[in-house]
């Protein structure tokens, strides 16, 4: 075979092997416009009674957002979290914050820590645990923070981080979830309807095995 | 400042400190150092397509990330095992400032030598300049041939036999595919 040939061929194959390597649940993220899954599923909340999304579902929208206790990310932006979420859950959007963390995996993420959170922070919405972590399998999250808003019609408007400065707020130059609430709670148009952040992994459940 | 210059100005405060030595006092063991130099996602491209290696590994990681920590080892098994046949690791730590001295002990007990990076820049710009399809979650792994050519992409913890099977197949390829 001439040279160039194997070139070719070997690029070739090369080309092939470029692949992403999924995450591991390897689901993508809920599009833009769509309906939020699994939204009839009971989750219990720090406070003990039971909510799914469909419960808190506002009249102008809805916030899901996967976090934890334990991400540094988390940490860094746990106070806007609080203060967007009982902000807006007045102004007509519902409120529920999921976290889906394997407490084996971070015993930080159990129950007691996430209603020591919650009083900590003065959350006035449902912190609740996906104990399958199915929720956010649904969902295709796969980091802590992870917004999901959907407006009145329970379409899917905003999907992604909080702002573009974690660590530094007063250095945040776009506020990506407070626009997004302010636009859907005002019935308008998101602008910006995915953004990225840096996060930690979703520390996911095993899936219980058949036999 | 550079992070190496800081930990040197650090060392050297801390010599100068001390109450002089006695002439019989055992040399202290030098601390080891680890170089940890800011770099954009541009300037981590740069860093892939220099010269002298035949096969990248790119990790982002960070000391809070266990899966990172977790993974860490075999990066370091990989590196010792290819270096010679043209692996180079890049390793990008997405720390914060506060949390370098952090960053610093681990990379040392983890026995890095070299360089090594700290992501600078806002995120989104980042994440999308390294591979669009990475949602930001840590840690990733990219893989690259000698000329800087992306292979491979992975988000989340890898393994040390996929990683070692992707770099065998970039290494056994012939050498004319590989600038």
């Amino acid at each position: 075979m001439k040279p160039g040939a194997t070139s070719w061929m070997v690029l070739g194959m090369l080309a092939i092997a470029v692949t992403a390597g999924a995450a591991e649940e390897g689901t993508k993220a809920l599009a833009i416009g769509k309906a939020a899954p699994m939204a009839d599923v009971k989750m219990t909340g720090v406070d003990g009674k039971s909510f799914s999304i469909m419960d808190v579902k506002g009249p102008k929208g809805t916030l899901v957002l996967f976090t934890c206790n334990s991400c540094p990310w988390v940490k860094a932006w746990e106070s806007r979290i609080a203060e967007l979420g009982n902000t807006y859950a007045k102004q007509g959007i519902g409120v529920i914050a999921i976290n889906a963390n394997d407490p084996k995996a971070k015993p930080e993420d159990d129950m007691p820590a996430m209603q020591v959170r919650a009083k900590a922070l003065g959350l006035a919405f449902p912190y609740v645990m996906d104990a399958t972590s199915d929720v956010a399998r649904a969902f295709g999250a796969t980091r802590t923070p992870e917004a999901f808003l959907f407006d009145a019609g329970g379409k899917l408007v905003y999907h992604g981080a909080v702002d573009d400065n974690a660590h530094k707020p007063a250095e945040v130059s776009a506020r990506y979830l407070h626009d997004a609430l302010a636009a859907t709670a005002s019935g308008k148009a998101v602008a910006t309807k995915e953004t990225k952040s840096l996060g930690c992994t979703i520390k996911f459940r095993s899936r219980p095995t058949s036999s | 400042m550079s992070a190496r210059m800081v930990a040197a100005l650090g060392l050297a405060l801390l010599a100068g400190c001390g109450a002089p030595r006695e002439a019989s006092t055992p040399a202290v063991e030098p601390e080891p150092e680890v170089e940890i130099q800011p770099a954009t996602a541009g300037q981590l491209h740069q860093a892939v397509r220099a010269g002298g290696a035949r096969v990248v590994l790119l990790n982002v990681w960070a000391t809070w990330c266990a899966p990172c920590r977790e993974e860490f080892p075999d990066l370091m098994r990989l590196r010792r095992e290819y270096r010679e046949r043209g692996l180079r690791l890049v390793l990008v730590s997405a720390d914060i400032d506060s949390q370098l001295p952090e960053a610093r002990r681990f990379l040392i007990d983890q026995g890095v030598d070299f360089l090594t990076y700290l992501k600078q820049g806002a995120d989104m710009p980042f994440i999308d300049s390294l591979d669009a399809r990475w949602s930001g979650a840590l840690p990733a792994t990219l893989l690259y041939d000698g000329a800087g050519r992306q292979l491979w992409f992975h988000e989340g913890k890898t393994t040390y036999d996929s990683l070692k099977a992707r770099i065998d197949r970039v290494l056994t390829a012939p050498s004319d595919t590989v600038p």
